[in-house]
């Protein structure tokens, strides 16, 4: 057998006894280097947002369950809604997103760390400390940010939203942003230098095509993010006038936020499309279908994601609609070639439902139906009825959600043994998606009706004359059915902690990438031996040499 | 790695072409502006990449359809086992963020924190040349 090369030791491990209490694990942790270790950091940290997100979600749902105040002052309600949509987007979604690409993407190109180990340190702490800086408002008197994660000028300024959480909730996005950028460098120097021989870009996974492609997106959307948030702390503390009204700064607002806004649309779906698509194949036992299809789509939909910002906008009646509008139904094309790409590789393959494959089910689902509210969105005439309406939040919710939370579960499920070296229950994973599927589409499907009946969004209050009760406690059930259903998960965390390890490399059988071809958790450096690679599949290549992969 | 440099180029001058297509048809400024620095921005990586291709050459393993596993033997480089000095790097800055809002004596105090910590992380590994291992 000559599939087998000895790969060279890097670094010698640490001399000495191994430390295993609990200071020194902690020690470990917050000066880690190693690109898995900081990963679980990132995967935890983000859940763990997840989790107050939707505590905060919950608790809009319970005073929109029935007309009338019965919890919340209207200033309260704001800020709940206003830190429910940045946690949701930047605190858990985007960081996601950076904790699946430094656990995965080493591994799927053969590397042995990421290209700057420090510098992922880093991105990590000032996404937690910039995190809990923007939260922390909700303990100061004033109570945090309250003007809608967008942030429009001028109910920003410090007229319209005196107080010092406003102050933090821009300081502490400016610096989490920052590590973002740092993150996306590293990625991108880690997939253009650190690939393992004969790993060419076009035998890398489309997970890790997918994280070059979103590194590329954080880079173009962050700076201008970056750029609108310090202008507006000018704005707040110095008195300058950069998004003063009288100025055009309202328009110079909205046009810079929605520059990183609908970038940032992206770079939240890339990379969970990405783990759709990598766990796809599996459960199909096919090789991927249409592999540079869907290089050449995620390229198109990164290429066109920069001309589409205004169709935010569409209301505002100071943006092109045909422009915005038709470069929007354009971006709709390569999305559409997702569909077919993932629709092919299930056809006529041996499908099999084990949980992962049952979440990216979910999400094929439920991002379709966000995906068609969304072409009705593109149509200004459409929008125009529906625009700041509850089915604006049930069709970004659709989308996002569907996405970024369904694939997040895909993936947790799929890639568990690889993080933790044992195996989820299946039964448990079932009730889970189920409770959250039902749960999700009770809470959120009602939301169109409710849209179009008129109910507007970032309102706290309606009266029992516009007849949006009863829709709106359906939702709330929901809504409580949802945040049960994460329930099943964490028993399951439990109950799976002691379970018998895996002792084989892949333990679905018909794993494809690189991370299949090394043990479960990974050693240090991730790799004793790695096999050659000769197709986009190296893993199955090896545990299966009597099929033959086309080779690309 | 033709398709690294290629790729940037690429959006490079797509991002150009709809900046132009986006002022012909009456675009405002924020967004030709915002157009324009993204292809500067893909643009330069792209310009890099070529550039540092063909300094190296182009027969690097990992982009050989041939490669072997021992092609890449020998020593990849160092890895840090660990470091301390992310952790203040980070704390000093957004503390520096902090001190714009409550009092510019925090700012003044944490710029110095974080000069002095990132002056430690870059430095962590710059040893005298004598008795350096690597």
């Amino acid at each position: 057998m000559t599939t087998f090369a000895e790969r060279p030791t890097i670094a010698a491990p640490r001399q000495g006894v191994h430390k295993t209490s609990r200071g020194s694990q902690f020690v470990k942790t917050i000066t880690s280097t190693d690109h898995k270790r900081i990963g679980y950091l990132y995967l935890a940290t983000s859940f763990a947002w997840f989790l107050i997100g939707g505590l905060l979600a919950l608790l809009l749902r319970i005073e929109l369950t029935r007309p009338g105040m019965q919890f919340w002052s209207n200033e309260q309600y704001n800020q709940l809604f206003t830190m429910h949509g940045t946690i949701m987007l930047l605190m858990f979604a985007t960081p996601l997103f950076v904790g699946f690409a430094n656990v995965i993407m080493p591994l799927q190109i053969g590397a042995a760390d990421v290209a700057f180990p420090r510098l992922n340190m880093l991105s990590y702490w000032l996404y937690a400390f910039g995190s809990i800086e923007a939260t922390i408002g909700f303990l100061t008197p004033g109570g945090a940010a309250s003007f809608g994660w967008t942030a429009y000028a001028p109910l920003a300024n410090s007229t319209y939203s005196p107080g010092i959480g406003g102050d933090l909730w821009v300081m502490g996005l400016a610096i989490s942003g920052l590590g973002t950028i740092l993150g996306g460098v590293n990625f991108i120097t880690t997939i253009f230098t650190m690939r393992a021989p004969g790993m060419t870009m076009f035998r890398m996974s489309i997970f890790s095509w997918n994280v070059l492609l979103t590194s590329i997106l954080v880079l173009l959307a962050f700076p201008p993010l970056a750029a609108a948030l310090l202008g507006l702390e000018s704005d707040r503390l110095f008195g300058t006038h950069i998004f003063d009204p009288a100025n055009g700064g309202a328009m110079l607002w909205q046009h810079l936020f929605w520059f990183f806004g609908h970038p940032e649309v992206y770079i939240l779906a890339l990379p969970f499309f990405g783990i759709a698509t990598e766990i796809l194949p599996v459960f199909s036992r096919k090789p991927i279908f249409g592999y540079k299809g869907l290089i050449a789509a995620t390229i198109a939909i990164s290429a066109l994601s920069v001309a589409v910002w205004a169709h935010h906008m569409f209301a505002s009646g100071k943006v092109l609609l045909p422009f915005f509008s038709f470069m929007t139904f354009l971006i709709g094309v390569p999305t559409g070639v997702k569909f077919f790409n993932w629709i092919g590789t299930m056809w006529r393959g041996h499908v099999t439902f084990e949980t992962p494959m049952l979440w990216v089910m979910g999400f094929l689902v439920t991002f379709l139906f966000g995906g068609l509210t969304g072409i009705i969105l593109a149509s200004p005439p459409l929008d125009f009825a529906v625009s700041a309406s509850y089915f604006v939040v049930a069709h970004f919710h659709y989308v996002l959600f569907g996405t970024v939370v369904f694939a997040m579960f895909a993936g947790f499920y799929f890639w568990w043994p690889k993080f933790t070296g044992r195996m989820l229950n299946e039964r448990l994973g079932k009730i889970h998606f189920w409770t959250l599927f039902f749960g999700f589409h009770t809470t959120f499907l009602i939301q169109h009706w409710l849209g179009i009946k008129g109910f507007p969004r970032r309102y706290a209050d309606y009266l029992a004359t516009d007849g949006f009760t009863g829709m709106n406690m359906i939702s709330t059930v929901g809504s409580f059915l949802l945040a049960l259903s994460m329930i099943p998960f964490f028993v399951n965390v439990w109950i799976t902690r002691k379970s018998p390890k895996v002792e084989v490399d892949d333990p679905w059988g018909y794993g494809a990438s690189l991370e299949w071809a090394t043990s479960c958790p990974p050693p240090r450096h991730n790799f004793t031996s790695m096999p050659r690679i000769r197709s986009e599949r190296p893993a199955f290549d090896l545990h299966h040499p009597h099929i033959k992969t086309e080779g690309h | 790695m033709k398709a690294n440099w290629k790729l940037f180029t690429g959006l490079s001058i797509f991002y150009i072409l709809m900046a132009v297509v986006y002022y012909f048809v009456g675009g405002e400024a924020v967004g030709i502006t915002g157009m324009i620095l993204a292809s500067c921005l893909a643009g330069m990586v792209g310009f890099y990449l070529w550039f540092t291709q063909k300094r190296i050459g182009f027969d690097i393993p990992s982009d050989n359809l041939e490669a072997e596993i021992a092609d890449d033997a020998g020593e990849l480089g160092f890895y840090s086992p660990h470091s301390w000095w992310p952790l203040p790097v980070a704390l000093s800055a957004t503390a520096m963020g902090l001190g714009l809002i409550i009092g510019w004596w925090l700012t003044l105090i944490s710029l110095g924190a974080l000069v002095i910590s990132i002056i430690g992380m870059v430095t962590e590994y710059e040893k005298p040349v004598s008795i350096s291992s690597h």
